[in-house]
């Protein structure tokens, strides 16, 4: 049989009348939840795992700021992320100029193409937690860095380095909003 | 005029592979092959390392089932130093192999194979992922998310990591359990049971619409091996390996890890990267066996565990000797999830498990040695040598895969030969061809080695497509 949640863990939303059932494995709601994303043997694409670390750091007195860093963002982080108030994804882009920041807000969407086991993006994973324990984020943003490289190495490039101090400023400022 | 049908990649797997299908010059399916088609190299690559270092080292080959190589690996490095390591450090090992299964398992169940289970293998191939499985039954999504994390939560509380814990060492593990992380753990079970008696509920309603899919999903006599103990319980870290035939008769018992090359060889084909594991007294291919969930519950006299032990008695029931449709596979996992919550119960219990001697020091004491455990999709036997400095002169790893690997390509034939009549083929049909490769949850990227000869083929083609030159070595 299915456990009932704990109240304090999970917001309901919209006014879906299905009967809202789920576990917490874990006893803390989530004020505000960084989850990065990133591989630190990929150049760049290490930044993800990096700024993790710095913001852990300065973060680190905070018990309200959760922070986790993946190599792959995962379908089991839909809990984790359906019981924060607030949630700031960060991972390096191939899209965008090399260096150049970008802070946009992410909206719950289902996955437009086949697979989604090994890695899953921050809407698809918005979506699973709406689907599965129907409760959104209030707030929910994708910080990223355009990657200059993706190649193989511990280094990040000169564009992506030169970006990082204004990066943790914006995490700072995102994060220090959301706690008002 | 024959065809080739490609599918390429296959989809849901832990690696990447490819099967061909040969058609003969009536459209019908002539021959067809699984191929493994990335290589890894890690024995190579480990010669000259301290052996110490390998369990570590090892680990990276794998993601999904690390623990199982670092296990192996230390087994093998422990028989190097030829130490017995602590009980509560064999009891601790014990549990994170175990949950390492549950995650691995949930992986395979939820994540790869139920699509096809509860949407239908002629659904929508854009649906057909966890995601479609959360919109259609989202109670069994849940399940899965919950069970994934259970393992991957209690890898993280040992081991201090989710993936690659660095915590497993020749001679035991690094640190005790705490208090508090027996608590946290002892905490999570009542759920993971809830979850998995739901799936078992759930995958027997189903099973017996797949009758068509279990005649023909590798369902073929094969001999079976898998670790066991000595009052013929399951095991997953320790014991001896069983071998038994196909009508369940024990070829061989008590394998041990340095047996086991005496016992096992290993084939190559020209067109696979991974190679094909036999029973040497039988030979190539007659010797060929299944391993992982449905040996281990084909060979298993009893779970244990009690709830597992019920489980077993409706499982064998499926046949009146060893079960063989590898569509089974399915059914057995969930078995095996079962008693590895169970198991992991009564190991926390264990009055010694907070007992703080978890390690053994000693040095080289011998210049060779090989563990063997239960990785979640079959027997998993490291092998090493090492010159008398301890560094590695030489190493070999038999994967589950590469023991699989007969049976897989058996069973791509057996489900070609019967859905792709006169050269016609649907998506349905193609999804149940890559839907047997998944009931074995093969890992590719655990699979593929150089030892020995090197299966490689480089083929030539003309401009219009003719093969005018082959290179096989």
């Amino acid at each position: 049989m299915w456990l009932s949640h704990p109240s304090r863990c999970l917001r309901r939303v919209g006014t879906t009348a299905r009967t809202i059932y789920t576990i917490r494995m874990t006893s803390i709601t989530t004020r505000c939840l960084i989850l990065a994303c990133g591989n630190t043997l990929r150049s760049d694409d290490g930044l993800g795992p990096w700024l993790a670390q710095w913001a852990e750091e300065k973060f680190l007195s905070n018990p309200e700021i959760r922070v986790l860093n993946r190599q792959q963002w995962t379908p089991d982080l839909s809990e984790e992320i359906a019981c924060s108030e607030s949630v700031l994804f960060i991972d390096c882009s191939a899209e965008s100029a090399p260096g150049e920041i970008r802070l946009f807000p992410v909206e719950p969407s289902a996955p437009k193409d086949g697979l989604a086991t090994h890695h899953s993006g921050a809407p698809e994973l918005l979506a699973l937690g709406l689907e599965l324990y129907n409760s959104l984020p209030s707030h929910a943003l994708m910080l990223t860095i355009g990657a200059g490289s993706t190649e193989l190495g511990e280094r990040f490039s000169e564009a992506v380095t030169a970006a990082l101090p204004a990066a943790c400023k914006a995490i700072e400022e995102t994060v220090l909003q959301w706690l008002g | 005029m024959s065809q080739t049908i490609t599918i390429d990649p296959v989809t849901r797997l832990e690696g990447h592979g490819k099967i061909t299908i040969h058609l003969d010059d009536q459209g019908q399916v002539a021959d067809a092959q699984f191929h493994v088609t990335q290589v890894r190299g890690f024995e190579k690559f480990s010669e000259g390392r301290p052996f110490y270092e390998m369990p570590s080292l090892m680990a990276r080959i794998c993601g999904i089932c690390p623990v199982s190589h670092l296990i192996a690996s230390a087994k093998a490095c422990e028989a190097i130093m030829a130490v017995k390591i602590p009980h509560t450090a064999a009891q601790l090992r014990r549990m994170l192999n175990l949950a390492q299964m549950v995650q691995s398992h949930a992986l395979s169940f939820f994540y790869l194979a139920s699509p096809d289970l509860l949407l239908g293998m002629e659904s929508d191939p854009a649906n057909r992922h966890i995601f479609g499985v959360v919109g259609a039954k989202p109670e069994l999504g849940r399940a899965g998310v919950n069970l994934r994390r259970f393992g991957q939560h209690i890898i993280e509380l040992l081991g201090n990591k989710r993936i690659h814990p660095g915590w497993v060492v020749p001679g035991g593990v690094t640190e005790p359990l705490a208090p508090a992380k027996r608590d946290e753990i002892l905490a999570m079970i009542p759920q993971a049971y809830a979850d998995i008696a739901l799936a078992l509920k759930a995958y027997k309603q189903i099973a017996d619409t797949f009758k068509a899919e279990i005649d023909v999903f590798a369902n073929f006599p094969t001999n079976y091996m898998g670790l066991i103990n000595e009052d013929e319980s399951i095991e997953f870290t320790d014991g001896a390996l069983r071998l038994i035939d196909s009508k369940g008769a024990i070829l061989e018992d008590g394998i041990t890890a340095s047996r086991f090359s005496e016992v096992i060889g290993e084939a190559v084909e020209p067109y696979s990267y991974t190679k094909f594991a036999y029973y040497k007294p039988l030979g190539y291919p007659e010797g060929s066996y299944r391993v992982g969930p449905l040996a281990r519950l084909n060979i298993a006299k009893t779970m244990g565990t009690p709830l597992a032990d019920k489980e077993l008695v409706e499982f064998k029931q499926l046949a009146a000797g060893p079960v063989q449709s590898s569509f089974h596979y399915h059914h057995a996992r969930l078995v095996d999830m079962l008693y590895g919550i169970e198991k992991i119960e009564q190991i926390l219990s264990d009055p010694l498990i907070l007992d703080k001697h978890v390690r053994a020091i000693a040095g080289v004491n011998r210049l060779e040695g090989a563990g063997q455990a239960e990785a979640p999709r079959g027997t998993l036997m490291h092998n090493y040598k090492v010159d008398e400095n301890g560094l590695i002169t030489w190493a070999n790893l038999v994967i589950a895969t590469g023991q699989n690997n007969n049976a897989m390509n058996r069973g791509v034939l057996q489900a070609a030969t019967h859905y792709v009549k006169d050269g016609k083929f649907t998506d349905g049909v193609l999804n149940r061809i890559e839907a047997v490769i998944r009931t074995f949850d093969p890992c590719l990227s655990c699979s593929t080695h150089a030892f020995g000869q090197m299966p490689l083929a480089i083929t030539l083609l003309s401009a219009d497509g003719e093969m005018v030159d082959q290179v096989i070595r």
